[in-house]
C-alpha cells in the first residue's frame, strides 16, 4: 500500500496510479454541470441522519442559472434556484437546541439566506449605508423643485470630487445624462429616498464562545464597502463591525468571538490584514505585491497562494516563513484536515490539472485530474470521513476517498538533484570526414591559407570590376547629388506591342523626405511611344519604394529594340 | 419607479475570475455588469483595464484607467494604475506627475515611492531615484526595491555600494534566489571568490535549476579545474536552456580542459552557431584550433573575433601566433605591434613578440620587447602576488639568456630551443592554461564586458561568462593578415597590388 512506499512522493512518481495511490476513485462525472468556487462548497449533516451532504452554491454555466444544490453521494438530492449568484456557502450550528442539525447560510448579493432542514428559515439583508447628507439635501431640494437640474448636476459633481462618502447610484446615473433628459429623470426619481446598498463578497464562520467541534458559530461577512460584520447566530443582529483598507476577498478566522479571535482578510489590493478581537482596524498587514488567490490557516501558519504561482507561509504577525513555487497558476486552495491522524495540510488546485497537497513547504502528494480543478473541499461526506471533493473547470465533479491506511509522510517530497543532472550532454558528433580534414589542415595549413587568401583577392578584384562596370553602364543608377539619395530600378513587363514599364523609386535617406522631383524618358520616337514622357514624382517618404507605372508601345514591326533612358531630375 | 441595480453586485465574481487568470470568463462578467450599470461600475472598468494591459493593449488600458479616475477621483489606486500604464508606454515624466498626484492621496504607500524611483531611474536622475527607493524601503521592505536600488549603483558603476544593498536584501529575504545569484555575481566581479561561491551555492540549494547561478558557479569550478563537477552542473541547464550560447561555450572549454578537443570544438561551434557575433566564443574557437595546430582555421576565427572586439591585445597576440605558424612573419609582426600597443598588463604579449623578433634575427627589437616584458612583470609583482605559468618563466629565462649572452653563443641553439619548445607547448598548453595569471584576469574581463552588455536590457545582469584562455606560444613562419581590414593595424601592401 501507499504507506509502505516513500518513493511515491517524488514529484515525478506521485501520480495516482492505482496500486500506490493514497486515494480511491469514488466518482467522476465530467458532465455534472457544477460551476462553483471553493467558498461555495460546504459539507454538513443537514438532516441529522448521520450522513453528511454536500452543499453547492452553483453559479450555473456562464454564471447564468444560480442554483443551490445538495448532493448525497453522487446524486443531487435537491436543487432550488437562487435569486442571485452565490458568493459563499457555510454551514453552522445556530443554537443549542436538539436535534443539533446545522443550518446552512448562503451569501448572495446583499443578503444571507439561512436554511434550516433545507427549508428557507431567515433572510438577513445588509443594513443600508448612510447616504451623503449633502447629496440627500440636494435631492430633497429637487423634490420641492427648489433647484434646477443643471445646478443639481454641478453640485453633485462637486460632491463627487471631494466627498469621502461616495454618491448613490441614482446620482451617478443622473450625472451621466444629457441635458435634455435631466428634467424627466429628476421628476421620475425625486420622490425616492437616496439608497446606498452594498453586497457581500465573502463569508466564513467563527465559534461563538466554545472551541468544541459542535459549538454555536457566528457568521462573519466581508462586504464590498470594505467592512467586516460579525452576526449573532440566533438573532442575526450585528455583533461587531470592523473596517478594512480594501475589499475583502478571502477570510480566515480562528478563536472564539466572545474570548479572543484572529481574523485574516485577504483583500483586493493584494494585502492581507490581520485583526484581533479588540481591534476595530487591522493590527498587522502583509503586503504580497501580488493578488492572493487563496488563504488557508494550517495550525498557526497562514498559507497564502499568490497569482504569481507561489505559496507563502506567514505567521499570525505577518512574518514571512517560507515560499514555494508552483509549476502552474493556482486556481483554488482549501484545507485538508485528517482528524484521525491529526494532520492539517493545504490543497492547491493548479491550472495544469494537478492538485498538490503541502504540509508547510513540503509536498505530500500530487493528484492529477483530467481537467483543471476550480474548487476543492475535504471532509466527511456520506459516511466516509476523509473525502475529497473537486469540481473542474468544465463543470465536472470528482470525488475521491482517502484510503484508511494512507499516511502522508513528511519530508517525502524532498527533491534530490534535478533529474536532468543524470542525463548525458548531447555533444554533437563529428564525422570521419571532419577528422580527415583536420589532419589535412595540419599537414597543409599554410598552403590552404595561401590559396584561400589568393582566392579572396581574386574575388574582391572581380567584385570591384563588376562594380565599376555597373557604374559605367549605369545599370544600377546612382544619384548624382548627395542631397537626394535615391534608388531607381526599372522593370519591363508584357509581350508587346504594348509593354508596361514600372519604375521603383526609393528614397534611401534616413529621415528627409524628397519633394519636387521629375521623371523624364529619353527614347527613340520612331520606335516607341509613351503616353507621357515627362511627369512629376510625388513626395518620397524615406524608406518606402514607390512604383511608378507607364505604358510603352512599340511602333516598329521589325522587332528592333532600343534603350529607353530614365532620368530623375530635380525641379528648377 | 424602477429600482437601480447595485453597482458592485458582481465585483467579487469579477475579482475571483481575474485572480484565477480566467480572463475570458472575467470579460464576459464585466461586459454584463457594464451593460447593466451603463458603464458606471468602476471596478469592472478597472479590471477590464488590467486585462487589457496584460494583453498588451496599454493605450486602451490607460484610457479605461482614466475613466476610473474620473468615476472616483479620490482613489489613489486608480491614479497609480494610470501612472503604471503611462510608465509602460515609456512616458516616464507623465507617470511621475501622476504618481506625485497619487502620493498626495496616499502618503504611506511604498509602491508609489518604489515606482517613482523606477521612473527616475529611466530618466537617469539617480539621486532622486535613490531617495524615493530608500523612502519606499523605509515604508515597507520589498525585495524588488532592493533590486532596483542595487541596479542604480550598478548603473553608476559603484560595485561596493551595490554589494552593500544586496547584502541587506539577502538578510531580509534569505531565500530569494535572484538576490543570492546577483550578490554572488557581484562578489565574483570584485574578486571575492569564496563569498561568491557561497552565495551562488545558496541560490542553488533553493533552486537547483537556476540558470544564472549554475553558469556562474560552473565557470568558477572551471577556473579551479573541476571540469567534471562543472560539467555535471551544466547538464542541468543543458536540458532546461539548450540554446544558451554561454553555456555551450563553457561546456566546450570544460572539454578543452579535459583535453577532449574534438568535443570542445563541437560545443564551441554550437555556441558560435547560436551566437555568431560573440567574440568570446570566437576567441575560444581560435584558441582550440591553435592547440589542434589547425592554424588556418584558427586564423579565421581570430580575425572574426577581432572584427567584433578590436580593442583586445590578447586577440592580436593569438592572431600573430597563428600567422607565425602560417609563415607570414610580416603580418605577424604587425599583429604583435598592435597587441603590444593595446595591451598594458600581459607580459606574455611582449615575450611572444620578443621570441619572434629574436627568431627573425632582430635582436635589438627583441631586447626592447624583453625589457618591456620585465617592466610589466615588475608592475604586476608590485600590485598582486600572481603566480606565473612555469613554462612562461622558463621561456623568458631562456630568451633572456640568449639575448644577453650575445650572438657568439650559438645562433642556432636558442632558435631551435623555442621551436622544439613550441611543439611541446602546443600539446601541454591545455594543462597550463588555468594559471591564475590568465584565467582570473580573463574572467574579470569577461565579467566586466558582461556587465557592459547588461546595461542595454533593463533589469538583469546577464552573465555570459566566456572563459578565456591565455596562450603562450613561440613563433614560426609567415603569411598575410587580411580579413582584419577593419582594425587599424594593417593595410598590407599586397592587397592593393593584386
Amino acid at each position: 500500500m501507499a504507506a509502505a512506499s516513500p518513493l511515491d512522493f517524488d514529484s515525478g512518481k506521485a501520480e495516482s496510479n492505482e496500486a500506490s495511490s493514497k486515494w480511491l476513485d469514488a466518482h467522476y462525472d465530467p458532465l455534472a454541470n457544477i460551476h462553483t468556487f471553493s467558498a461555495c462548497l460546504a459539507l454538513a449533516d443537514l438532516h441529522g441522519d448521520g450522513e453528511s451532504k454536500l452543499v453547492v452554491g452553483d453559479l450555473g454555466p456562464g454564471g447564468q442559472q444560480p442554483r443551490l444544490k445538495v448532493l448525497k453521494g453522487p446524486r443531487v438530492l435537491t436543487e432550488s434556484p437562487l435569486p442571485e449568484l452565490p458568493a459563499a456557502a457555510a454551514t453552522f450550528l445556530k443554537d443549542q437546541h436538539e436535534p443539533r442539525t446545522p443550518a446552512l447560510a448562503l451569501a448572495s448579493g446583499p443578503c444571507v439566506y439561512v436554511y434550516k432542514n433545507l427549508r428557507p428559515y431567515f433572510k438577513f439583508s445588509l443594513p443600508q449605508l448612510p447616504a451623503n447628507p449633502l447629496e440627500e439635501d440636494l435631492w430633497n431640494q429637487a423634490k420641492e423643485d427648489r433647484i434646477d437640474p443643471v445646478t443639481l448636476k454641478e453640485m453633485l459633481e462637486d460632491i463627487r470630487e471631494k466627498a469621502e462618502v461616495p454618491l448613490s447610484v441614482q446620482s451617478l446615473r443622473f450625472l451621466q445624462l444629457e441635458l435634455s433628459e435631466m428634467e424627466a429623470f429628476v421628476n421620475q426619481h425625486k420622490s425616492k429616498a437616496i439608497k446606498r446598498q452594498t453586497v457581500i463578497t465573502t463569508m466564513t464562520t467563527l465559534k461563538k464562545n466554545l472551541a468544541d467541534e459542535d459549538a454555536v458559530s457566528c457568521l462573519v461577512l466581508g462586504t464590498e464597502n470594505k467592512e467586516l460584520l460579525v452576526l449573532d447566530p440566533e438573532a442575526f443582529t450585528t455583533l461587531a463591525t470592523m473596517s478594512l483598507p480594501s475589499v475583502p476577498v478571502f477570510l480566515e478566522v480562528s478563536g472564539q468571538f466572545d474570548v479572543e479571535f484572529r481574523l485574516a482578510a485577504a483583500c483586493r489590493n493584494g494585502n492581507i490584514y490581520i485583526l484581533r478581537r479588540d481591534s476595530k482596524c487591522p493590527k498587522y498587514c502583509i503586503e504580497l505585491s501580488a493578488q492572493p488567490v487563496g488563504l488557508v490557516r494550517v495550525h498557526k501558519v497562514l498559507v497564502v497562494g499568490s497569482n504569481q504561482d507561489s505559496l507563502h507561509g506567514f505567521t499570525h504577525k505577518g512574518k514571512r516563513l517560507w515560499t514555494v513555487q508552483m509549476p502552474a497558476a493556482i486556481l483554488t486552495m482549501n484545507l485538508l484536515e485528517q482528524h484521525s491522524r491529526g494532520l492539517q495540510a493545504v490543497m492547491a488546485g493548479l491550472a495544469n490539472g494537478e492538485v498538490r497537497i503541502y504540509h508547510d513547504k513540503t509536498l505530500l502528494n500530487v493528484i492529477r485530474t483530467p481537467d483543471a480543478v476550480t474548487s476543492l473541499c475535504f471532509g466527511r461526506f456520506g459516511r466516509e470521513d476523509n473525502t475529497l471533493i473537486m469540481t473542474t473547470r468544465g463543470g465536472g465533479l470528482i470525488i475521491k476517498i482517502l484510503k484508511r491506511t494512507a499516511v502522508f509522510v513528511e519530508g517525502g517530497g524532498e527533491l534530490g538533484p534535478p533529474p536532468a543532472q543524470a542525463t548525458k550532454l548531447s555533444v554533437p558528433r563529428k564525422t570521419r570526414l571532419y577528422v580527415d580534414q583536420t589532419l589535412r589542415e595540419r599537414e597543409a595549413g599554410t598552403a590552404m591559407h595561401r590559396t584561400f587568401q589568393t582566392d579572396l583577392y581574386l574575388l574582391r578584384l572581380r567584385a570591384a570590376r563588376a562594380y565599376v562596370q555597373a557604374l559605367e553602364s549605369s545599370l544600377s543608377p546612382v544619384s548624382a547629388t548627395a542631397r537626394e539619395p535615391l534608388k531607381l530600378h526599372a522593370v519591363v513587363q508584357g509581350l508587346g506591342p504594348t509593354f508596361k514599364l514600372t519604375l521603383h523609386l526609393q528614397n534611401t535617406s534616413t529621415a528627409r523626405p524628397i519633394l519636387g522631383l521629375l521623371i523624364c524618358f529619353l527614347y527613340n520616337e520612331a520606335l516607341y511611344a509613351l503616353p507621357r514622357a515627362f511627369f512629376k514624382v510625388p513626395l518620397l517618404v524615406p524608406g518606402l519604394s514607390y512604383p511608378l507605372e507607364t505604358f510603352v508601345e512599340s511602333l516598329s514591326d521589325k522587332g528592333i529594340s532600343d534603350i529607353i533612358k530614365v532620368l530623375v531630375l530635380r525641379e528648377g | 419607479a424602477l429600482e437601480f441595480p447595485i453597482l458592485e453586485k458582481k465585483n467579487w465574481l469579477i475579482h475571483l475570475h481575474y485572480i484565477r487568470k480566467d480572463y475570458e470568463a472575467c470579460k464576459a462578467v464585466i461586459k454584463e455588469q457594464l451593460q447593466e450599470t451603463q458603464g458606471l461600475c468602476e471596478y469592472a472598468i478597472y479590471v477590464q483595464a488590467l486585462i487589457f494591459r496584460l494583453e498588451g493593449n496599454i493605450q486602451e488600458s490607460l484610457e479605461l484607467f482614466q475613466t476610473c479616475a474620473v468615476l472616483s477621483p479620490q482613489s489613489a489606486d486608480n491614479l497609480k494604475q494610470v501612472a503604471r500604464s503611462l510608465f509602460l508606454l515609456g512616458k516616464h515624466k507623465a507617470a511621475i506627475e501622476v504618481y506625485n498626484e497619487a502620493a498626495k492621496l496616499n502618503q504611506k504607500d511604498w509602491e508609489i515611492c518604489h515606482n517613482l524611483g523606477v521612473c527616475y531611474i529611466y530618466l537617469k536622475q539617480f539621486n532622486k531615484a535613490q531617495d524615493q527607493l530608500h523612502h519606499a524601503l523605509h515604508l515597507n521592505r520589498h525585495d524588488l526595491t532592493y533590486i532596483m536600488l542595487g541596479k542604480i549603483h550598478l548603473l553608476a558603476g559603484d560595485l561596493d555600494k551595490a554589494i552593500e544593498i544586496y547584502k541587506k536584501a539577502v538578510e531580509f529575504s534569505p531565500e530569494n534566489t535572484e538576490l543570492l545569484t546577483t550578490l554572488g555575481l557581484l562578489y565574483l566581479q570584485v574578486g571575492f571568490y569564496k563569498k561568491a561561491f557561497e552565495h551562488l551555492g545558496n541560490a542553488l540549494t533553493y533552486d537547483p535549476i537556476n540558470y544564472k547561478a549554475i553558469l556562474a558557479a560552473g565557470s568558477m569550478m572551471q577556473t579551479h579545474g573541476d571540469f567534471d563537477v562543472a560539467l555535471t552542473k551544466y547538464r542541468v541547464i543543458a536540458s532546461a536552456v539548450p540554446e544558451s550560447p554561454p553555456l555551450w561555450n563553457n561546456i566546450g572549454m570544460c572539454f578543452f580542459g579535459k583535453k577532449k578537443y574534438v568535443a570542445a570544438i563541437s560545443c564551441l561551434k554550437r555556441a558560435n552557431y547560436l551566437a555568431p557575433f560573440d567574440w568570446k566564443i570566437l576567441y575560444n574557437l581560435g584558441l582550440v584550433h591553435l592547440t589542434m595546430q589547425q592554424y588556418a582555421s584558427a586564423f579565421h576565427f581570430l580575425s572574426a573575433a577581432i572584427n567584433f572586439q578590436p580593442k583586445m591585445g590578447e586577440l592580436y597576440m593569438l592572431l600573430a601566433v597563428a600567422l607565425t605558424n602560417l609563415e607570414d612573419t610580416e603580418n605577424a609582426k604587425r599583429a604583435y605591434a598592435e597587441a603590444v600597443r593595446l595591451d598594458k598588463y600581459n607580459p606574455l604579449v611582449n615575450l611572444n613578440y620578443a621570441v619572434l623578433l629574436y627568431n627573425q634575427g632582430e635582436k635589438r627589437d627583441a631586447l626592447a620587447q624583453y625589457q618591456e616584458m620585465e617592466k610589466k612583470v615588475n608592475l604586476l609583482k608590485d600590485s598582486s602576488s600572481l603566480e606565473y605559468d612555469s613554462e612562461m618563466v622558463e621561456m623568458a629565462q631562456k630568451l633572456g639568456a640568449a639575448l644577453q649572452v650575445g650572438e657568439a653563443l650559438v645562433w642556432t641553439k636558442p632558435v631551435k630551443d623555442p621551436k622544439s619548445k613550441q611543439r611541446t607547448t602546443s600539446t601541454s598548453k591545455a594543462a597550463s592554461f588555468q594559471q591564475p595569471l590568465g584565467s582570473n584576469q580573463a574572467l574579470g574581463q569577461a565579467m566586466s564586458s558582461a556587465a557592459a552588455y547588461s546595461k542595454l536590457p533593463s533589469v538583469k545582469i546577464m552573465i555570459s561568462l566566456g572563459i578565456l584562455e591565455q596562450e603562450f606560444k613561440s613563433p614560426s613562419l609567415p603569411l598575410e593578415l587580411e580579413p582584419v581590414e577593419a582594425c587599424p593595424t594593417e593595410a598590407p601592401a599586397q592587397i592593393r597590388e593584386k
